[in-house]
């Protein structure tokens, strides 16, 4: 908990950064100009933009997170999210006609035979998890790219009412609501409309993934699976099953992602179309307090650590850092966060041990 | 149970690694080896036993290369030439040094290559270019040996879309970039040559957004410099993608109409746009002349024959510009060519 304060604390000081920074800004260049005062950053618009990017992303580092409490890691999810999209933009362009209720479930489930497929490897076989997923991130790209023809898929105008999950927001329900021209609309509306579509979706994956991970038996299993799986073994729990089961929840849960991006996009070109995303992915959740090593981590954190990035994304556009310069900010915000982390985790052992010499004296 | 299962795993390995190529096979035949190919042992062969061998080479896989594809297959048929047609799946440098080594053992009369990386490839193409004939296309590398160049002026397609601009937006507008890299020559040549065309009626450039070619990205870039810069008139996309994410961002923001868009190419939503008026216009190569021309002059350089390469050894394809009155005879003609319903 301490740890999700913290990234709160961390993302509130980037913002008050961001206002300042803004501010000097215009108190350099505008002020004389008799322009007053306006945050880009802090404005409601800029929050209604940057919300759907962090739903949509927060589902990607949920999977992962998963499979990274179990000590793997799922190189693969961009490619997943590439295939499942594929597929499906194919099926509806070319499928005759089938109800998308039959389309997305069967994309789907390719992403579950996937997780099967990892999961199997890894635990049956014991291969390396990075070993199995970086081989899935050539080969599901390159399938994508074989059943597409190469050629960028989309869905065209069709299925307004599921790119509503991609893209809508909660006001698209009330139209009574929608502000007319002319008029200001009124703070419902306002709140409303930031209410996204995949943010609700997120939200909705990040309960039902809490529910299991720090609730449920089988997912206290996971944590101590991947604490010391040897020790886990002997204490009867199933890892192998359990292992399995963490790779499949990755997959189905990335290939839902994926989807949710196809809706949002709308243009889904096999050759890039969610490359690099595995990696925001992991960065969210190590981020987020989930050690590589396994055995740690929380889906609250997980959930700030991708939002952190999001909004550091954000925040180079708004201010205007150069594009080139994006990376060094990010990759700069996530080590300084985890060096953080691992300073103040050292000091409050150490203040442990001292204490219990203590009382040992 | 388990005895059985390294024979299991093993049995889906194979399948595989012996299914996938034969999946693929169909469209690789007609690439076997030939005999030496040499341009200068081409003219002994009477035309009617061998047919001249060629090949093209993309910097990646999309649409455009796709029409590029259809404009060699076109050329193949008019001038009776073996067309091998390699699309680098990573767009990597290295890659295509791999495809251009494969080619040259293979024994092709004539290469033409779209360089990803010119500079940093001059070496590698020199060292084709004396094996056999190669020129470069879409993307140039003056520097090198290479017979030729056939492509677009990428600075006169900026020009071009400078007119759109200075058409659809009033004087001394206020206009972004959106670009996928600057550090590729088409995007700087085309900035340059929009620059130069704006300059003249006060429209200024205010801010150049990348977004690594990610197109959830390019979006995001959109809505955020909308949100930066209230005031901006115009969007410019300069790379093929960069049209739709435009259009999407904008109408996400709620700003459709106030916005005005000028892109780049023919991807299906930029034309849909220009056609429902969203998108003022858009600037579009050929690929389609590239992918013939090249196959053309690729045939007479075999044969010897240089007539067709001009003194400053560069052959512009001229653009064209899509807008709401030819849009429509435009897209049915390239749907015709690729295929499309």
């Amino acid at each position: 908990m301490r740890k999700a304060l913290g990234l709160v604390g961390l993302i509130i000081v980037l913002c008050v950064l961001a206002y300042v920074w803004e501010y000097l800004h215009w108190y350099q260049h505008s002020k004389d100009l008799g322009i007053s005062f306006t945050s880009n950053f802090l404005s409601l618009t800029n929050f209604k933009n940057l919300l759907p990017w962090i739903g949509l992303f927060g589902i990607l580092a949920l999977a992962q997170s998963i499979v990274i409490i179990t000590g793997g890691i799922d190189l693969s999810i961009g490619s997943v999210v590439c295939l499942v999209s594929v597929v499906s933009c194919i099926l509806i362009n070319k499928g005759q006609g089938w109800s998308p209720f039959l389309i997305f479930p069967f994309a789907l489930c390719i992403s579950i035979l996937i997780g099967i497929w990892h999961g199997t490897l890894i635990s049956y076989f014991n291969i390396q998890p990075f070993v199995v997923t970086l081989c899935g991130l050539f080969a599901y790209r390159s399938f994508a790219r074989f059943f597409a023809g190469d050629t960028t898929q989309g869905f065209g105008n069709a299925l307004p009412n599921w790119k509503w999950l991609g893209k809508g927001t909660l006001l698209d329900w009330f139209p009574s609501l929608q502000p007319s021209v002319g008029t200001a609309p009124s703070t419902i509306t306002l709140l409303m409309d930031l209410v996204a579509a995949p943010l609700v979706i997120m939200i909705f994956f990040t309960i039902i993934v809490g529910l299991f991970l720090h609730l449920s038996p089988m997912g206290r299993h996971l944590f101590a699976l991947g604490a010391n799986e040897e020790s886990a073994r002997f204490s009867g729990i199933q890892t192998q099953r359990l292992k399995l089961l963490a790779y499949v929840i990755c997959s189905l849960i990335a290939g839902i992602g994926g989807l949710l991006f196809a809706f949002k996009v709308n243009s889904v070109q096999p050759s890039d179309f969610g490359s690099f995303y595995e990696l925001y992915a992991v960065a969210g959740a190590v981020l987020g307090g989930c050690s590589l090593r396994g055995g740690t981590g929380n889906v609250i954190g997980v959930i700030l650590g991708i939002a952190l990035i999001m909004v550091l994304r954000n925040l180079v556009n708004i201010l205007g850092i150069r594009s080139e310069l994006e990376y060094v900010v990010i990759g700069g915000a996530i080590l300084a966060g985890v060096c953080a982390d691992e300073f103040f985790m050292r000091r409050t052992q150490k203040k442990r041990t001292i204490e219990a010499q203590r009382e040992t004296k | 149970m388990y005895r059985y299962l390294p024979s299991l795993f093993l049995t889906v390995i194979l399948t595989f690694v012996f299914v996938i190529p034969m999946g693929c096979g169909s469209k690789q035949q007609g690439t076997s080896t030939s005999p030496s190919a040499n341009p200068q042992q081409k003219q002994t062969v009477s035309p009617s036993a061998k047919k001249v061998k060629v090949a093209f080479i993309t910097n990646n896989a999309s649409d455009f290369w796709k029409i590029a594809e259809a404009g060699t297959k076109k050329a193949s048929q008019d001038f009776g030439v073996d067309v091998i047609f390699r699309i680098p799946s990573a767009g990597t440098a290295e890659q295509q040094q791999q495809i251009l080594q494969d080619l040259i053992t293979l024994g092709v009369a004539g290469i033409a290559i779209s360089p990803k990386d010119p500079e940093n490839q001059t070496e590698m193409l020199n060292d084709a270019a004396q094996k056999t004939n190669l020129i470069t296309q879409d993307s140039d590398a003056p520097n090198s040996l290479r017979k030729c160049y056939i492509g677009t002026n990428n600075f006169d397609a900026g020009v071009e879309a400078g007119k759109l601009v200075q058409a659809c937006t009033p004087q001394g507008s206020k206009i972004i970039i959106c670009v996928g890299t600057l550090d590729a020559q088409n995007a700087r040549d085309r900035l340059e040559g929009l620059k130069k065309q704006i300059e003249s009626t006060g429209h200024q450039i205010i801010d150049v957004r990348t977004d690594e070619t990610d197109r959830a990205k390019a979006i995001a870039n959109v809505q955020d410099a909308l949100v930066r810069y209230p005031d901006v008139a115009c969007f410019v996309g300069l790379w093929s993608y960069n049209g739709p994410a435009i259009l999407n961002g904008v109408r996400d923001s709620g700003k459709l109409g106030q916005v005005k868009i000028v892109c780049f190419d023919e991807e299906d939503e930029t034309l849909q746009g220009v056609k429902d008026g969203h998108i003022y216009g858009t600037v579009v190569q050929r690929p389609f002349e590239f992918g013939y021309q090249s196959v053309r002059i690729l045939k007479e350089l075999a044969e010897g024959n240089t007539s067709s390469v001009p003194e400053n050894k560069q052959i512009f394809i001229p653009t064209l510009s899509i807008t709401k009155e030819n849009v429509d005879a435009f897209w049915s003609e390239l749907k015709q060519i690729l295929g499309k319903s």
